[in-house]
């Protein structure tokens, strides 16, 4: 269960997420819907441990982030952002492999626990056969999906992704949305993550965070804050054209 | 995959214990090889060959050895840091940075200010090595492009160079003595103290380098997937930094500027192992920079024989043209992607 209270996220002393708190808890997911540049990034961030918070606190099970080492962090939080990890000369395996690290030994050798919850997870994002395949000559979809068996063969409590749909066609959009409903049933991962599509967030998520120049303007059911009223307003997009595209 | 990594070891080592025996044996005084050995054995009868042998050949090729091996992994290092592939000691000025602290060290110990000796002359090249390792990070701080931070590195080597040379200029010849011969580079000359205080240094920061692959492996993914493997990201960054100004400068301490190794060894050692991953690169570049600086080495003292080359400008020769390759590589990368 991750619970963040008051959480205020930015760069360098500059505030861009204010006083932000929420509760999401296994097999759960909660959705952070804003415009470029309302600070869903930096809030993520801020919870993957990118960024020191400004203020505020985030536990884990009840327990305070600052009191966890990094190590013992980063086997319960696992992260999906988006840069682009640079990868030369790795092949997929060795991406998703990187994924166990706070668990292996001194030297990072990977031990038949290890092995076992990388095999599972490129079984459950349908990419065991790209095991041997050199990282860079995947697509888009493709990477995307080893880089999910990645933050899941963590065996994590809490996932964080943001964006993770950008640069997918629909037919990878929804098939990664899918894999990802599925693995936080199957798991009992908390889910929370940014999303440009709205229709699909409404969809799948259990709440929905509206964010809007840094500031929480609703959390609640899809159902009630996904509404054409709510979304002209948080989106402010004017009546005559959310009809004429989107409607 | 570990088929071809243990091949690949194999090689290396066979081609170390090769390129060892025979710079000890070559050279204008031929010594026999059961001579050799029996003289290694602490035996051997004929006085010459054993002087000859234990305090000019033996220290030159173990230098060669050790202090390739320091350059090569140095630059890995820092190839590794700044995420990218032609960042080394030497583009990056940190070389030239550590050879002016060493000559303002000698100047000074030869007015008597401090007693000299080999463990004072590698500290001086550390801080020399760092100081112009800040001048970089400071400017890399503010420059992304990584061909710019290269020319800014050059800019600075260039600088610290000048300085030297103005320096070593308004010296007395008598108080640069001991500067003079490595405006080139060379391996000649290495006396068997100052060998041991370099294998000190560079097998100790070895073992350091080898104890953090896994870090380092994090690392190379980007700052942020470290840091979501729960790496601490400025401990590793500090320990990169000490541990390759320490390598590269111990070597520019006691061989002077010698370039292109830490460029061009670790490309060639991955293309060989056919993988990035640290914990067999860090060996096995080690490794593949003594290889290479012992034939460079060969080549130098056997080329123009009997008057030598400067280190540099062989390993210049084999070394500037795997660079172009890299960035050719590199700009093909680009335009695929």
């Amino acid at each position: 269960m991750l619970e963040i209270k008051n959480l205020c996220a930015g760069y360098n002393g500059t505030e861009i997420a204010h006083e932000i708190s929420f509760t999401v808890s296994g097999a759960e997911i909660l959705t952070i819907i804003g415009q470029n540049g309302s600070g869903k990034s930096t809030l993520l961030k801020t919870l993957s441990g990118l960024l020191p918070p400004l203020s505020g606190k985030i536990y884990i099970d009840g327990t305070d982030k600052e009191n966890m080492s990094r190590n013992d962090f980063a086997k319960l939080v696992s992260a999906m952002l988006t840069d682009r990890p640079k990868t030369d000369m790795m092949t997929c395996q060795d991406v998703v492999e990187t994924g166990r690290y706070p668990y292996t030994g001194k030297f990072g050798l990977l031990g038949t626990a290890d092995k076992r919850a990388v095999a599972e997870a490129m079984e459950l994002t349908d990419t065991t056969e790209l095991s041997g395949c050199p990282f860079s000559e995947t697509s888009d979809g493709q990477k995307q999906r080893v880089m999910l068996a990645r933050a899941v063969c963590r065996e994590p409590e809490i996932l964080l992704l943001d964006e993770p749909t950008s640069f997918l066609d629909m037919h990878y959009k929804l098939t990664f949305l899918e894999m990802l409903d599925r693995l936080r049933r199957e798991r009992n991962i908390a889910v929370v993550m940014s999303l440009h599509e709205t229709e699909f967030a409404g969809k799948i998520s259990d709440t929905v965070l509206l964010l809007k120049n840094g500031h929480c303007t609703g959390i609640g059911k899809p159902s009630e804050l996904l509404s054409k009223k709510s979304l002209t307003e948080h989106f402010d997009i004017p009546d005559e054209l959310y009809n004429k595209y989107h409607g | 995959m570990k088929k071809r990594i243990i091949l690949s070891f194999a090689l290396l080592l066979t081609l170390l214990l090769f390129f060892t025996a025979v710079s000890i044996s070559a050279g204008s005084a031929d010594i026999s090889l059961t001579e050799l050995i029996k003289i290694l054995l602490g035996g051997g009868s004929d006085e010459t060959a054993v002087m000859i042998l234990l305090k000019i050949r033996l220290p030159r090729t173990l230098a060669a050895v050790i202090l390739g091996g320091a350059l090569a992994l140095s630059g890995y290092m820092l190839q590794t840091y700044f995420h990218n592939p032609i960042a080394g000691p030497f583009v990056l000025g940190i070389s030239s940075g550590a050879r002016l602290a060493v000559a303002l060290t000698l100047i000074l110990s030869a007015r008597g200010a401090i007693m000299l000796n080999s463990a004072i002359m590698a500290f001086a090249a550390f801080v020399g090595a760092l100081a112009a390792m800040s001048a970089v990070l400071l400017m890399s701080s503010k420059i992304h492009s990584m061909s710019l931070l290269v020319v800014c590195g050059v800019m600075i080597g260039y600088i610290c160079t000048a300085i030297t040379d103005i320096i070593v200029n308004f010296a007395d010849d008598s108080d640069i003595v001991n500067l003079r011969g490595w405006s080139i580079g060379t391996f000649s000359g290495m006396k068997n103290d100052s060998v041991i205080v370099c294998a000190i240094i560079v097998f100790a920061a070895l073992t350091a380098v080898f104890c953090m692959s896994k870090p380092i492996s994090a690392y190379q993914l980007g700052e942020s997937y470290a840091v979501d493997m729960g790496v601490n990201v400025k401990a590793v960054r500090i320990a990169m930094i000490l541990l390759s100004s320490l390598l590269s400068g111990c070597v520019a301490a006691f061989a002077g500027p010698v370039s292109f190794v830490g460029i061009a060894v670790p490309f060639l050692v991955k293309m060989l192992l056919g993988t990035a991953k640290p914990i067999v690169m860090i060996p096995a570049t080690f490794l593949g920079g003594g290889v290479f600086c012992i034939i460079s080495d060969m080549i130098a003292r056997t080329a123009a024989a009997p008057s030598e080359l400067g280190i540099s400008t062989v390993t210049a020769v084999l070394g500037a043209p795997v660079v172009l390759i890299i960035m050719l590589r590199k700009n093909k990368d680009k335009e695929n992607a």
